[in-house]
């Protein structure tokens, strides 16, 4: 006797789905053009019509253990040619975002990370936290916009009319800036590392792959390192995204994705050498080492000069992160919302990032020019877009640079896509 | 007082169904076509269904009774220009193109044997070639040679004037263009293959062995370029593997937004014309196999061919190795493997598009696909109605003629 697999579709499943962005799914007809023009999808079980029957049968299980959805890059070829307007590019996102949503704990910010509803509470947080602290500064230097200038004696910041603008004077650096970061920072290290955790067992209740003739399985650290090699740091995988057929603003989108990416890495040393240089030096202050601990504080020390080679870097930083972000603004609004579509998650992190670019240049130009009224401000929202983007990390669609990284190499461990070197 | 003459523009199956039922309950009937001859696309299959007949044999008895029966009034060449007018009283301008070649011709065949010049034959879809002055097919209606002025020099032109012993060859015919007063209009300007062209993820009409369904019939056709004989166009070999592409335009929405009927089943055909002529393997990519009705018999008595193979997955691309063989990509979605397969020939199944899909003047309103609506005193039948086969294109005739004699006899 044959064994009958009774299909236990989730209706209610298959309703999250259409309303996270997966809204024309119903009309794939599986005709598996999408799996065919992928230019990414492996042979062996191509993605995404399979994604699109498990997702109109409602097979849940399937779909959010599913690895493939982060082999995905989203160049939309798929839904171009799809005859249905099916938009199969769209259910991937879709069930990316709901990856975001749910992979990390506290499901509370997953549900209001998830639509527009829930930015003014996520923004609360360090909103108040910074009003506060502003407040109660204020109260103490007698001036919401206080001008500074440096006083030897004290070693510090003290309030004069007519001073320097300077942030650290308003905001202490030692008191409300770095506590607050470092919490955040392992705050989000810890929504990764469950997330992360979350993933992986759900990869391992998938059945297993025999792939013949495949020597060793390499470990995961090896693969690690090799999609960090190729993938990351060369867009390997996103450059392949593009076919013959891909418009201009396609191809400039894996450029100005790269172009970002770096912008940020180069944004990550410059506060990893302030850090370091900063509580480094005090550090070897502390235990003794007083003339190394002068020179490392040195090197650390804000605000910098504009020719200091760590503020350079953040210039180039800067420009790199504002042509990214026009790179793929300007694609995602010429998007023929026909074919593709765009979502909160996607809005919500360019936005975000928008305004921790723009709030960051302008704090920086008028705090050379000494507009106190708008530097401040401007410098707060900074604040909050940076905690914002820091602290809901793991629910955010940029969380994919540790889910996608993860995933990327389990994918080359178990084999579902080859080692770097191998293509 | 409403004229008692109906229209019927387009001398297809459709038309002249619909020109016949009419005439032969004695009413007036013009047939406005086109082309030089009578018989649309079926005139160019090799076989048609149901019963796979040859179209000579449904088309001669056809143009026996319009021979036979003066109230049917033959017009070929021709447009229609404009129209004007209710239902009951139309006033319609056609426009006819000069054959230069009148009543006297008893197509001997002097005339083609004059001048050496091979052009590309419409009627074979360019898979063969043709003279400068031509029939398009033996069974030809009406039978009479056509001359084509445009790409015929005047030294050639003599040469085909002087070599006709009828003196049936006038090199000053103008065309003319003159009106029809009519009460109704039947229109049955019928479909033309997709234009391959627009494929380009299936190579866009230039990979070298990729062809048509259409194609493919008049390869098959024994009055077709070969002789009836299946080979590639690059190099005439015999294909020794085949494949055929379904869907190829249609239920796409990026192309042909509805399903065109028939083609899953032209393509069973098309796989025992090669099976009937070779020992070629043959493969077919469908996303679902539609043989409606009694059609189902033909797909189960064809299926049982151990070398036919079909595979459920569309075809999405197709590239041409260094040999000029067409290499297909396709996930077979029963399976769920994507692979590569290398075959000696493609024939798409392009579907089929309303002839007057983007021409303007066209009698009647269209739909958003271009095919053509019902109006007050204008009836659409055949393919310019909806993706029809033979036997209901010729049911559609019929309820046209009914239609537009209901118009003219006033209920």
């Amino acid at each position: 006797m044959s064994t009958t697999v009774k299909v236990q579709p989730d209706l209610k499943f298959v309703k999250e789905l259409q309303a996270v962005g997966g809204d024309s799914l119903k009309k794939c007809y599986q005709c598996a053009t999408c799996s065919v023009v992928c230019p990414l999808s492996p042979s062996d079980s191509p993605y995404p019509r399979k994604e699109m029957v498990w997702a109109q049968w409602g097979l849940k299980d399937r779909l959010v253990n599913d690895i493939d959805i982060w082999l995905c890059h989203n160049c939309g070829t798929c839904s171009t040619l799809c005859p249905r307007g099916a938009k199969p590019g769209d259910l991937l996102a879709a069930l990316r975002n709901m990856a975001y949503r749910n992979l990390a704990p506290l499901p509370i910010i997953g549900k209001l990370m998830s639509s527009s509803a829930g930015l003014l509470p996520l923004a609360a947080v360090p909103a108040l936290i910074y009003g506060i602290i502003w407040i109660i500064m204020a109260g103490k230097l007698g001036s919401f916009l206080p001008t500074f200038e440096w006083d030897e004696a004290a070693h510090g910041w003290k309030a004069v009319s007519d001073g320097m603008v300077v942030f650290g004077g308003l905001f202490p650096g030692d008191y409300t800036i770095d506590p607050i970061f470092i919490l955040v920072f392992l705050f989000m290290l810890w929504g990764f590392f469950a997330g992360v955790r979350n993933m992986l067992k759900a990869f391992e209740a998938q059945p297993k792959t025999f792939i013949v003739g495949r020597k060793k399985e390499p470990c995961f650290i090896a693969c690690l390192i090799d999609t960090f090699k190729y993938e990351i740091l060369q867009h390997t995988q996103f450059n392949e995204c593009n076919d013959e057929e891909s418009d201009e603003l396609d191809q400039k989108r894996a450029g100005g994705h790269k172009m970002l990416m770096y912008a940020f890495i180069c944004l990550m040393v410059v506060t990893g050498v302030v850090a370091s240089g900063h509580w480094g030096g005090w550090f070897l202050t502390a235990i003794g080492i007083e003339s190394l601990g002068h020179i490392v504080s040195a090197i650390g020390h804000t605000p910098m000069p504009l020719y200091h080679p760590i503020k350079l870097l953040a210039f180039v930083g800067a420009g790199l992160g504002v042509y990214g972000l026009i790179a793929l603004t300007k694609r995602r609004v010429n998007l023929d919302q026909e074919k593709q579509s765009s979502s909160w998650y996607d809005w919500y992190l360019l936005t975000l990032i928008w305004t921790i670019f723009l709030t960051g240049l302008g704090a920086f130009v008028f705090r050379i020019l000494g507009v106190a009224l708008l530097a401040y401000p401007l410098y707060y929202v900074h604040l909050i877009g940076v905690f914002m983007l820091l602290a809901y990390l793991p629910w955010s669609k940029l969380g994919h640079l540790v889910y996608r990284t993860v995933a990327l190499s389990y994918a080359k461990k178990i084999g579902r896509i080859p080692m770097g070197d191998a293509k | 007082m409403s004229n008692n003459s109906i229209l019927v523009v387009g001398g297809g199956f459709a038309g002249i169904t619909a020109a016949l039922e009419a005439a032969e309950v004695g009413y007036e009937v013009y047939i406005v076509e086109t082309n030089p001859y009578l018989g649309g696309r079926v005139a160019q299959l090799n076989q048609y269904f149901p019963k796979l007949c040859p179209p000579s044999c449904g088309l001669e008895i056809q143009f026996q009774r319009i021979k036979n029966n003066p109230k049917v009034k033959v017009i070929t060449m021709a447009d229609v220009k404009s129209l004007s007018g209710t239902a009951g009283n139309y006033n319609v301008t056609i426009a006819q193109r000069p054959r230069f070649v009148n009543e006297k011709c008893t197509a001997c065949g002097k005339c083609e044997a004059a001048t050496s010049t091979k052009v590309t034959s419409e009627f074979d879809f360019g898979t063969g070639k043709r003279g400068l002055a031509y029939k398009t097919h033996p069974f030809m209606f009406p039978m009479r040679y056509v001359v084509d002025a445009g790409n015929a020099s005047e030294g050639e032109l003599n040469a085909i004037k002087n070599a006709c012993p009828y003196d049936a060859v006038d090199l000053d015919d103008k065309g003319k263009t003159f009106d029809l007063a009519v009460g109704a209009i039947v229109v049955a300007t019928g479909w033309k293959p997709y234009d391959a062209a627009k494929l380009t993820n299936l190579g866009g009409g230039k990979l070298k062995n990729v062809i048509t369904n259409m194609q493919f019939e008049r390869y098959c056709a024994p009055n077709g370029p070969t002789g009836g004989k299946i080979m590639r166009p690059s190099d005439g070999a015999e294909p020794k593997k085949i494949a055929f592409v379904q869907c190829a335009g249609s239920r796409d929405q990026n192309h042909l937004n509805y399903c065109s009927y028939i083609c899953c089943m032209a393509s069973l055909k098309h796989v025992r014309y090669t099976r009937e002529r070779s020992d070629a393997a043959v493969t077919v990519y469908y996303i679902d196999l539609r043989t409606p009705g009694r059609y189902a018999k033909f797909k189960d008595a064809t299926e049982a061919d151990p070398k036919l193979s079909l595979v459920k997955g569309k075809v999405a691309a197709i590239v041409e190795d260094a040999q000029g063989n067409p290499v297909v990509t396709v996930e077979n979605a029963l399976t769920g493997i994507k692979t590569d397969e290398k075959f000696d020939m493609v024939v798409l199944a392009t579907g089929m598009e309303p002839s007057c899909a983007g021409l303007p003047g066209a009698a009647g309103a269209t739909d958003a696909d271009g095919f053509v609506i019902d109006g007050e005193g204008i009836f659409a039948a055949g393919c310019a109605k909806q993706p029809l086969d033979v036997m209901k294109t010729a049911q559609s005739g019929t309820a046209a003629a009914m239609k537009a004699i209901q118009t003219v006899v006033g209920r």
